[in-house]
């Protein structure tokens, strides 16, 4: 169960850094 | 609760060191935008570099990193985190061949590729080499030592490669202080591997061991008795471990982790670890000789009692009963009176660690053992197999959800533990697990 919670804390701080990664392309071509 | 709320802290603390030296670079002077997906595939690159980058701090053995988690879970995140790292910089090259194939042309000559490609194309590779050899160590036969060493100098390589390659590329890193920003974070990442592999062991090297005695056990073991060498010792809490160096000093980077096994309250710092011969190092611990300098790292681990809780619930495969053992000795120290369950699986009778001792340990704990074996002698009346959810029915008084948990043994039985515990409604914050194969 820790793992579990460890994997899914994995995944979201992947999909939070992929999404930051978005903002700042997406900023950079809207500026 | 307040473990929760360290979880929070250290979550947006790594999110920070890992997205804020990316939007810094939207400060200031800024070259033309070029493509979305140059600029998304630069950005993956960045993160991916400051992710690789700190993977260095979660394996430099903070206690006030590790304890909300336990350091299993740390070195559990430290692999899984390294290959969404090296994913990201895989991607980036990846996007980038892809937007921009002209980049990727190959000149003439080598002399004429830039630096800041070679670079590039250095640090990928280490990464990729890095996690090859971390997954497939095992297959491809390499041993723990000498992977330990190609591990730390890939890991640096792929990191200094990664900052050269930004710097010399310098798209983004044209201002002096962004540029200055991100070596001096590259500075700080090496500058914590450097704190784990010579200011920690200078600290250990001041505070020596002397083992006092080597006591065979039941099972293939053996306890080394450590009496500190010229100081007081460390105080330790019971089912922490810490990491082993014998027949060199502790710049050497062959420490091997082991719970104590001995109370925590022992007056004069004599610390035990209980090992079983598991084939590799373990192997050799009976050449230890009494009287032997040795190097003890910690305590670490989460791993422990101190938790409110109405009876304390242990549940142990084979050698993971030393931190128990820790436990149930420093309870009887402390005269504790709350009620002791330890569901004990040993593969047969007679290779039972601690078997005479517990016994005796009843007499100064309201302490109840539940001994399960797969291979039973003949008129065993009782438990036999492996430890599951009805066995825990059997066993302990309901609501079970009330009762503190801690598990420690192979990574089979752990998983099969938390199932059945998770079957009984026991929420995740009553129980403890700590996997002893996290290296």
């Amino acid at each position: 169960m820790r793992r579990l919670f460890a994997n899914r804390l994995v995944f979201a701080t992947a999909a939070i850094v992929i999404l930051m990664s978005l903002v700042f392309a997406l900023s950079r071509v809207a500026s | 609760m307040q473990s929760a709320v360290r979880t929070v802290v250290w979550v947006t603390l790594y999110l920070f060191f890992v997205l804020a030296p990316l939007f810094a670079l939207l400060a200031g002077q800024l070259p033309p935008a070029r493509g979305f997906w140059t600029e998304f595939s630069a950005a993956i690159g960045y993160a991916g570099l400051a992710m690789m980058g700190l993977q260095f701090g979660l394996t430099a053995r903070f206690r006030y990193v590790t304890e909300p988690w336990g350091e299993d879970v740390i070195y559990y995140f430290h692999r899984q985190l390294s290959l969404v790292a090296v994913g990201l910089v895989a991607v980036h090259a990846l996007i980038m061949l892809a937007a921009r194939p002209d980049l990727f042309v190959l000149p003439r000559t080598l002399g004429d590729v830039p630096w800041g490609a070679s670079f590039a194309f250095l640090s990928l590779f280490a990464a990729l080499a890095l996690v090859v050899t971390s997954l497939w160590r095992a297959q491809l036969n390499i041993r723990y030592e000498l992977w330990h060493l190609m591990h730390i100098a890939l890991a640096v390589v792929a990191v200094a490669g990664g900052i050269a390659h930004m710097a010399l590329w310098a798209f983004y890193l044209t201002d002096p202080w962004k540029r200055a920003l991100w070596i001096g974070l590259a500075i700080f990442w090496i500058g914590l591997l450097l704190y784990v592999r010579l200011i920690k062991p200078l600290f250990v090297l001041r505070q020596p061991y002397r083992v006092a005695e080597v006591r065979k056990e039941r099972g293939d073991s053996m306890t080394l008795v450590m009496q500190p060498d010229g100081h007081p010792g460390f105080r330790f809490r019971p089912g922490q471990f810490a990491w082993l160096t014998v027949w060199a000093s502790p710049f050497k980077i062959t420490g091997h982790p082991f719970s104590f096994s001995s109370s925590a309250e022992a007056a004069d710092g004599r610390v035990e670890m209980t090992i079983r011969n598991l084939g590799d190092f373990t192997s050799r611990i009976g050449e230890i000789r009494a009287g032997e300098r040795v190097y003890l790292d910690g305590p670490y681990g989460a791993f422990t009692i101190g938790n409110p809780a109405d009876m304390h619930v242990l549940i142990a495969g084979g050698v993971g009963v030393t931190p128990m053992m820790s436990m149930i000795r420093t309870l009887a120290d402390r005269g504790d009176k709350r009620p002791v369950v330890l569901l004990y699986g040993s593969k047969d009778w007679e290779s039972i660690m601690f078997r005479e001792e517990l016994e005796a340990l009843k007499a100064r704990l309201d302490l109840k053992v539940v001994h399960v074996l797969p291979n039973p002698p003949a008129g065993w009346t009782g438990e036999k197999g492996y430890i599951d959810a009805a066995m825990f029915k059997r066993h302990l008084a309901p609501p079970y959800a009330d009762h503190e948990y801690f598990i420690c043994g192979p990574d089979v039985m752990m998983d099969a533990i938390e199932k059945a515990l998770g079957e009984l409604h026991v929420p995740m914050t009553k129980y403890h697990s700590e996997r002893y194969s996290f290296v």
